[in-house]
């Protein structure tokens, strides 16, 4: 039962989807639960047909006394020449008995208190807690000995009764969390709403998303109960002439068996208790993969891991040189470019299927720009941002493409061919990252100011103690939280000062580049203002470059030089953020933007965009736009779109679109219509400038 | 500081519910364990001792609450009555020679399962999916053997066949007790199979709850920004990860450290020690109720105490609790 403590208290916290109620019988396909699930199994079958082939009377005594293993007495004989295997096959029956019988009746008793507690609240909940932490408290083995002992030589049924008076606490904890949270779901107060009875709700509900979480605290009570059954027959509290695997060990124990050499007496009752335990948690472990996914994800520590990152990208044949890089990305108005992205792809391996999240993505950063990137969630915005700066973690992994940085004395470096400990080096001191929620990407217990400080203290061994106080303090003053606050942990300071602080560990190096995933995404609008406003004050003073990434495309118009929209893992747009306010080129940036309010600018009516964004395991045909695209024909469904350089004023970026319409000369329609008629006619233009 | 106000709450309810509990039980069981034990020792007790039992297990002539009074009176005067096993001993010198010897034992072996096995699971939960991960199978078995059938296979292979190590007592009988050279090198020398039995036994579940609690940790993003951020391996597998990865070891300590002491008592009947487990034993088998019960109290109250000093742990861990 130990076993399970912590990984049940991970349990609490997550939950079971309303979809996958039965998806947990998956688990079962993993070896190492399947070897769990045969043990059972083998033991289950002995239970039942022990005493059917057991080959002698178990209590039967004969002159064959202390007989060692062999063809006659398999497992060898007792001290008064009985046969052990017999003694054994008897044992399972009763062991089994008593360990499934008393985890049911705990197991019973767990779930009625545990659904109550957590499904009623108020004060039933306040005493079936404390009553369940009292009993959790209670060291349970010497409050079943002495209950044992009140009921001396009882047999099976007593013990049985004895055990899951003491087990069924642990169980009644964890499912009360899972009811709790289950409770606020949407599907559970809809059910409410339409005045579904509570025993219904219950039963109907909240039961079948529990059925996983039950199932591994009946296992593990399954083993504690067998366990404790043996301990209590080891010390002879119960019916000694009852044969089970504890009683075995209680006569081997009383008749000095170990005195006498005669090991084969008490290594078969343990090693079958020990077997079946193993079972158990074999079958335990596989539930709470299900329960808990991140459990089968690789560690950041394997070597493993930190390989298959970038695997592609590094056997890939010799790089291209800048200059080239630089030729292939067309047109660029100036030549201070920090960071090319060149066809970079980024895959999600999974069981025999590969998902491109990322598709060729080609995209230039230059010193003091802000380069926007705004998709809708699943467009690759995030997975992009986290390839950048090579975060990615398995499944996802970089399969093409190269990351040219350049330094400020002009020499480029690839992102991609760099070894662990030169990326470790390169980033924070050149290309910092802001994560979307400083709730959780701030450690929970360790203060602001250490979290700061171990930035710097990990890329400058020389500085002292004192330096860097004083820089985590410069820092915290530039962000614009209070010095004072640098004692104070996450928990302590308001969202808009947590995102701050996360600005500052950014900061705290002096990065050439910030990539930004979503800063802002978790703040109300006030906030979020002030924060973006710091950012671009902060940029101009310190002069670094920004990737914003953000689905919130007018906050984007606002603060960006350019913008790219992606879809479906491609840029699908690339232009100067004014031009593109003004003329949106592509059919989805159009769809995009109409779909937001402008904090300032002219009012226009707001639209959204038909459908859903696609599944990127079964992208369409040709465009992935296209079924969502008022403005599709045929051709559409059948070709990949490049991006098409266009005309129009351009201070930072050439615009460029991916899309059909500008197939050619890349002039024709200059403005997407947003009216109704409009698409008909358009598509007919196209056509007939075919 | 609320927090641990509204613990040590708990607890005082939760030492009052188990005391009651032990006042509550035998008046509920069946039969009537004062009559049996009177019998038992027919004409040998002194009035006083009957009286005492008459408190312990219920007179027919007061009334419930006057021996609940009675109950309380005596458990803080630490009059728990005679123990018959160690007739004519009473059960306060019973419990005063054995408790010192478990409480060493247990609470050295509890730290160092831990130590091993919370240090044993970071490494493995940090290097998931490496070579590391066969480790998990065998210590799932490890967890799974019974404590004393593990002890009965170190007595037979460390001191019936190796003679490294005594079958079993708690010292050499040639020494004295007390703060001596002699003594305390004989005891350490007999406590080494014990304290192997339940380190070994106990460190699987140590390190499986908290190699499933580091991969979880792992994945979160202050990990991911420490990793970001150039941190030393070292300073990101202790500080960003373990140290929070332990925090639900010791909310859970109360559940853990039950089996651990549960598992002691057994192992301590096995090598004969001279700690409370054997006493339990040797009280269960002469159905002493008095030892017993004594027996169930100072082990509730230790582990009452050593839970406290668990939250104590994890309050000093958790900056979140320190507020109200």
């Amino acid at each position: 039962m130990a076993i399970s403590a912590a990984t049940a208290q991970e349990a609490e916290s997550t939950d079971t989807t309303g979809s996958s109620r039965f998806g947990w019988l998956r688990a079962f396909r993993r070896p190492m639960t399947l070897t769990g699930v045969v043990i059972v199994g083998v033991f289950c079958v002995l239970a039942i047909i022990g005493p059917w082939i057991a080959p002698y009377d178990p209590s039967g005594v004969s002159k064959a006394t202390l007989q060692p293993p062999s063809p006659e007495h398999w497992l060898g004989t007792t001290q008064t020449g009985q046969d052990i295997l017999s003694q054994m096959l008897y044992g399972t029956q009763v062991s089994m008995l008593v360990g499934v019988l008393a985890a049911v009746v705990a197991t019973l008793l767990s779930v009625v208190v545990g659904l109550a507690a957590g499904y009623l609240g108020g004060v039933s909940d306040e005493i079936l807690s404390l009553l369940a932490n009292v009993f959790l408290v209670i060291p349970a083995l010497p409050l079943t000995v002495i209950l044992a002992a009140y009921l001396p030589k009882t047999g099976s049924f007593g013990i049985i009764l004895v055990i899951s008076i003491t087990g069924w606490a642990w169980g009644a904890r964890v499912l009360r969390a899972q009811t709790l949270s289950l409770r606020k779901r949407d599907f559970v107060e809809a059910a409410r709403a339409t005045g579904e009875r509570t025993t219904s709700i219950i039963f109907r509900d909240i039961f079948p998303n529990q059925v996983a979480v039950i199932a591994a605290s009946f296992l593990g009570t399954v083993t504690g109960a067998i366990l404790t059954q043996a301990s209590l027959a080891f010390l002879g509290l119960t019916n000694v002439t009852e044969w089970s695997w504890g009683t075995i060990l209680y006569w081997a124990q009383v008749s000095s068996a170990l005195l006498t050499n005669s090991w084969w007496w008490f290594v078969p009752a343990g090693a079958a208790i020990a077997l079946l335990g193993t079972g158990l948690s074999l079958v335990n472990f596989g539930i709470d993969e299900f329960i808990n996914p991140r459990l089968r994800q690789a560690g950041i520590g394997t070597k493993k891991a930190q390989r298959a990152q970038a695997k592609a990208a590094r056997a890939k044949a010799p790089r291209r040189r800048r200059s080239e890089a630089r030729s292939s990305q067309g047109r660029t108005r100036t030549s201070d470019v920090i960071l090319q992205i060149n066809d970079l792809e980024v895959d999600y391996v999974g069981e025999g299927s590969i998902t491109k999240a990322v598709n060729g993505v080609s995209l230039t950063l230059r010193r003091g720009e802000v380069l926007g990137i705004a998709g809708e969630s699943g467009s690759g915005k995030s997975t992009l941002a986290h390839a950048i700066t090579r975060l990615h973690k398995p499944p996802a992994q970089i399969s093409a493409g190269e990351l040219l940085y350049q330094r400020d004395d002009g020499t480029t470096i690839d992102i991609l061919a760099m070894d662990e400990d030169e990326l470790r080096r390169f980033r924070w001191e050149e290309l910092a990252i802001v994560f979307q929620s400083a709730m959780h990407a701030l450690n929970p217990i360790l203060r602001i100011g250490t979290q700061i400080d171990d930035a710097i203290k990990a890329h400058r061994p020389a500085m002292s103690a004192g330096e860097r106080a004083a820089r985590v303090l410069e820092l915290l003053d530039l962000v614009g939280i209070q010095t004072d606050r640098v004692d104070a942990y996450p928990h302590e300071l308001s969202g808009g000062m947590r995102q701050r602080a996360m600005i500052a560990v950014g900061l705290a190096l002096d990065p050439e580049i910030i990539v930004m995933d979503e800063p802002t995404t978790a703040l109300d609008v006030v906030i979020q203002r002030q924060v973006v406003e710091k950012i671009i004050e902060l940029k101009d003073r310190l002069g670094f470059s920004v990737i914003f990434i953000t689905h919130d495309l007018s906050l984007l118009i606002e603060m960006s030089d350019t913008i790219a929209v992606m879809y479906a893992g491609r840029v699908v747009e690339l232009a100067d953020a004014k031009e593109f306010y003004r003329n949106p080129r592509h059919p989805y940036s159009g769809g995009l933007l109409g779909s937001f309010p402008t904090l300032s600018g002219p009012k226009r009516e707001l639209e959204g965009i038909p459908g859903a964004p696609p599944d990127l395991r079964r992208l369409p045909s040709g465009c992935a736009f296209n079924p969502r695209c008022p403005l599709a024909f045929d051709r559409c469904t059948a070709v990949v779109p490049p991006l098409f350089a266009l005309a129009g004023e351009a201070e930072w970026q050439q615009a460029q679109a991916a899309c059909l319409l500008y197939e050619g000369d890349g002039s024709a329609p200059d403005r997407v219509p947003s009216d109704e008629g409009a698409p008909r006619e358009d598509h007919r233009l196209v056509e007939e400038a075919r | 500081m609320r927090v641990l106000l509204r613990r040590g709450f708990f607890y005082l309810v939760t030492a009052w519910a188990a005391i009651s509990l032990n006042f509550l039980l035998p008046r509920i069981m069946p039969g009537d364990p004062a009559d049996a034990l009177i019998e038992k020792f027919h004409g040998k007790l002194t009035p006083a001792a009957v009286k005492a039992l008459r408190v312990l297990f219920g007179q027919s002539h007061a009334s419930l609450w006057q021996q609940y009074v009675d109950y309380w009176h005596n458990v803080f005067t630490g009059n728990f009555g005679i123990s018959y096993a160690y007739y004519p001993t009473s059960v306060s010198d019973v419990l005063g020679q054995s408790i010192g010897w478990t409480l060493v034992l247990i609470s050295v072996c509890t730290v160092l399962g831990f130590l091993i096995g919370t240090g044993l699971g970071m490494i493995v939960g940090w290097k998931r999916g490496s070579w590391l991960d066969s480790l998990i199978p065998i210590t799932t078995l490890l967890s799974s053997i019974p404590y004393f059938w593990f002890a009965i296979c170190v007595v037979l292979l460390f001191a019936i066949v190796l003679h490294w190590f005594p079958l079993s007592g708690g010292y050499s009988v040639t020494e004295t007790i007390g703060l001596n050279w002699g003594f305390i090198s004989s005891a350490t020398y007999y406590a080494v199979l014990p304290a192997l039995t339940i380190v070994v036994a106990s460190i699987g579940g140590w390190l499986i709850g908290m190699r499933n609690m580091m991969v979880t940790t792992l994945s979160e993003d202050y990990v991911k920004l420490a990793e970001a951020k150039g941190l030393p391996k070292r300073r990101i597998m202790f500080t960003y990860a373990a140290r929070n990865a332990m925090l639900p070891s010791f909310s859970s300590f109360a559940m853990s450290l039950g089996f651990v002491v549960g598992g002691s008592i057994v192992t301590e009947v096995v090598f004969n020690y001279p700690g409370i487990g054997t006493v339990l034993f040797k009280a269960a088998q002469a159905q002493d109720y008095p030892l017993m019960q004594g027996i169930f109290l100072v082990i509730t109250v230790t582990v009452l105490v050593a839970n406290m000093l668990a939250d104590l742990a994890y309050v000093f861990l958790d900056p979140r609790t320190r507020e109200g």
